[in-house]
């Protein structure tokens, strides 16, 4: 029989279990919260990054795994917060935008982040360091279709009917093609709404995540999507027969980034852990595993896998740089009219 | 006696009614791209909402699916309800067990299962193909009646154990004596059996109204993206458009609907069966 003194004492004990290892609240200084992705990019970031680079400098990794939307939401709810609940937090261009607008994130420099000074120029911001990234690319069945589109405005033929497949999570990327494919640009998504009603009327076809495109692909539903390069590598890699096809219109980029919040608990930890991030082998492994392109130059890639994930020279030319301040300020219109006129 | 129920209390004021007032805030609050959200005290967004076909037609839809859910679960449900509620053998327990095993799967595993019967690949279409009985796969994922079934599936144990509950008190003889006095299996059910049961079925249909209403994963997985319910409509935008103002004014529309419909419910089932 459990007495009423054994049960308080075991209850003391287990909340203070819990307390002392799991609660953020209580991170020592040792420990290192990282609001990150799961799947893939979070094991990645445990294999290569939290067991190699930062055990053996006495910092205990725990991380906080969750999609970037709620971790956005996060941040942007705790900036005012003395403490936040996150040391590092990862999230792509566009959410790290709209963060940083906040004043919430700490300012990035070269006495914080030693190898900052290897990272590509084009890629730096103020307030983070780019992790990995790749471009929006046409992904097209090489079995079924023989003589694929060279533009996102090909996408609109009607031959393709019934046969392009879009994730529905990508409703920004995928408006932004549509843009680009009805003469718009990084400043102008007004052809978009356009070009996405005549999308709707070729019979496109949505699936609620990149794995059920995925599975559309493969069962071959779908022939044509617009997508990651580094999606399409990782497809390619599981046995579905795709090639890409880097649009006339220009490619937006996708760049992966990681920031200190201005409340991070362990700021001396997390600059650390931004620095493990840009290693050159860690970046060549992120490239191998998920076909995300190094965002550091003394990241070399073995040559099979820079043909399939990098851009060429003339590719690389093509790199639509993004107006964030437009999407931004755009995005309820973007997300209402992909909602309740695209798909409605 | 009364302090027995604080604890309870404090746990719903601080867990349930606390979060609402303060989501009853938020939805007063104006949305901004870059802040979040912009302290103001206006009823602009519950006037959009309101007024806006699409968020209309989204609670006519979830409405419809709800009431459809419920009343195809209610008709499902009663029979075996009245089996499990009269069954005297010793395997009762073992009957109830099994009609509670399907809760013991989450919704999302659960759906990931119908997505693979239902999938153009999947195997009722496999079987289909293989027999014959079509020459190209049907759609089944994706639909409204995929949405409706994985419902079903979800509910019919709340629906079955009230109800039998209810049956199991309603004594064997009162069904002896109807029969004794000449009225038929069906004359007895309609006049007896159902009036008396009448709260098990109040109850069970206002409880799996409630969670047929509130459907998220179903809807999201089985419906996919273009299959518009309201609480896929709340995430949205809670957490893809980050206009917390706007979810929380859709929430407390679906809670309002919800409530208005289950009180109208209780109110016209409790007249119907107490007047008689």
């Amino acid at each position: 029989m459990i007495s009423r003194r054994h049960f308080l004492s075991a209850s003391a004990g287990a909340a203070s279990a819990l307390t002392s290892n799991f609660s953020p609240a209580n991170a020592q200084s040792s420990q290192l919260v990282v609001g990150t992705w799961g799947g893939d990019y979070g094991q990645l970031l445990s294999d290569i990054v939290d067991k190699p680079l930062i055990a053996p400098k006495g910092i205990e990794v725990v991380q906080d795994v969750a999609n970037a939307d709620p971790r956005k939401t996060k941040l942007l709810a705790e900036r005012q917060s003395r403490r936040g609940s996150m040391d590092v937090a990862c999230l792509s261009d566009s959410d790290a935008y709209i963060v940083a607008g906040t004043n919430a994130f700490e300012a990035i420099d070269a006495g914080k982040v030693s190898r900052l000074g290897k990272v590509f120029p084009e890629l730096k911001t103020e307030t983070a360091i780019p992790h990995i990234y790749s471009a929006q690319v046409i992904l097209y069945n090489t079995n079924k279709v023989t003589a694929p589109p060279q533009s996102y405005a090909d996408l609109w033929d009607p031959k393709w009917r019934g046969r392009i497949g879009l994730a529905d999570i990508l409703w920004s990327a995928n408006t932004i093609a549509a843009a680009l494919a009805g003469g718009g640009s990084p400043t102008n998504f007004d052809p978009a709404e356009k070009m996405l009603m005549d999308w709707r009327s070729l019979d496109v076809k949505i699936y609620p995540s990149n794995e059920a495109l995925a599975a559309a692909l493969k069962s071959e539903e779908v022939w044509l999507s617009v997508m990651w390069l580094a999606r399409g590598f990782m497809w390619k890699k599981s046995g579905i027969p795709l090639s890409h096809v880097v649009p006339k219109e220009g490619t937006p980029a996708i760049v992966f980034e990681a920031s200190v919040p201005r409340n991070a608990r362990n700021k001396e930890g997390a600059f650390t852990y931004l620095d493990a991030m840009l290693d050159p082998k860690a970046q060549a492994a992120f490239a191998d595993k998920m076909g995300y392109v190094p965002t550091v130059s003394d990241a070399v890639l073995p040559e099979d896998i820079a043909q399939q994930v990098s851009l060429s020279e003339a590719d690389r030319s093509k790199l639509v740089k993004l107006d964030f301040a437009y999407q931004t300020e755009r995005s309820q219109r973007t997300l209402d009219f992909w909602n309740k006129q695209f798909k409605g | 006696m009364a302090l027995l129920v604080v604890p309870a209390c404090l746990l719903v004021l601080a867990l349930l009614v606390g979060p609402m007032i303060l989501m009853f805030r938020i939805s007063l609050e104006q949305y901004s791209p870059t802040q979040l959200m912009i302290a103001t005290f206006s009823p602009d967004n519950y006037v959009r909402a309101a007024t806006d076909p699409y968020y209309q037609q989204v609670i006519l839809t979830t409405l419809g699916v709800a009431l459809l859910c419920t009343a195809l679960t209610l008709v499902i449900a009663y029979p075996a309800a009245y089996w499990v509620g009269r069954i005297q053998s010793r395997w009762k327990s073992l009957v109830v067990i099994a009609t509670l095993f399907p809760l013991l799967v989450g919704n999302v595993v659960r759906s990931a299962g119908w997505m693979a019967l239902f999938a153009r690949g999947g195997l009722i279409n496999t079987l289909l193909l293989r027999t014959g009985l079509v020459a190209e796969p049907i759609e089944l994922l994706y639909t409204p009646k995929a949405v409706v079934l994985g419902i079903i599936a979800v509910v019919l144990p709340y629906m079955i154990l009230t109800i039998a509950s209810v049956i199991e008190s309603i004594p064997r003889d009162l069904e002896d004596a109807a029969s004794n006095l000449g009225a038929s299996s069906l004359r007895t059910f309609w006049r007896v059996i159902l009036p008396l049961s009448a709260p098990g079925v109040a109850a069970g249909c206002i409880l799996v109204f409630v969670l047929c209403m509130n459907t998220y994963a179903t809807a999201v997985l089985l419906g996919g993206p273009r299959f518009k319910m309201m609480a896929p409509a709340v995430y949205d935008q809670f957490v893809r458009g980050n206009n917390w103002p706007m979810g929380a004014t859709l929430a407390f529309m679906l809670l309002a609907v919800t409530m208005g419909f289950t009180l109208f419910g209780s109110i016209a089932f409790a007249r119907r069966y107490r007047v008689k």
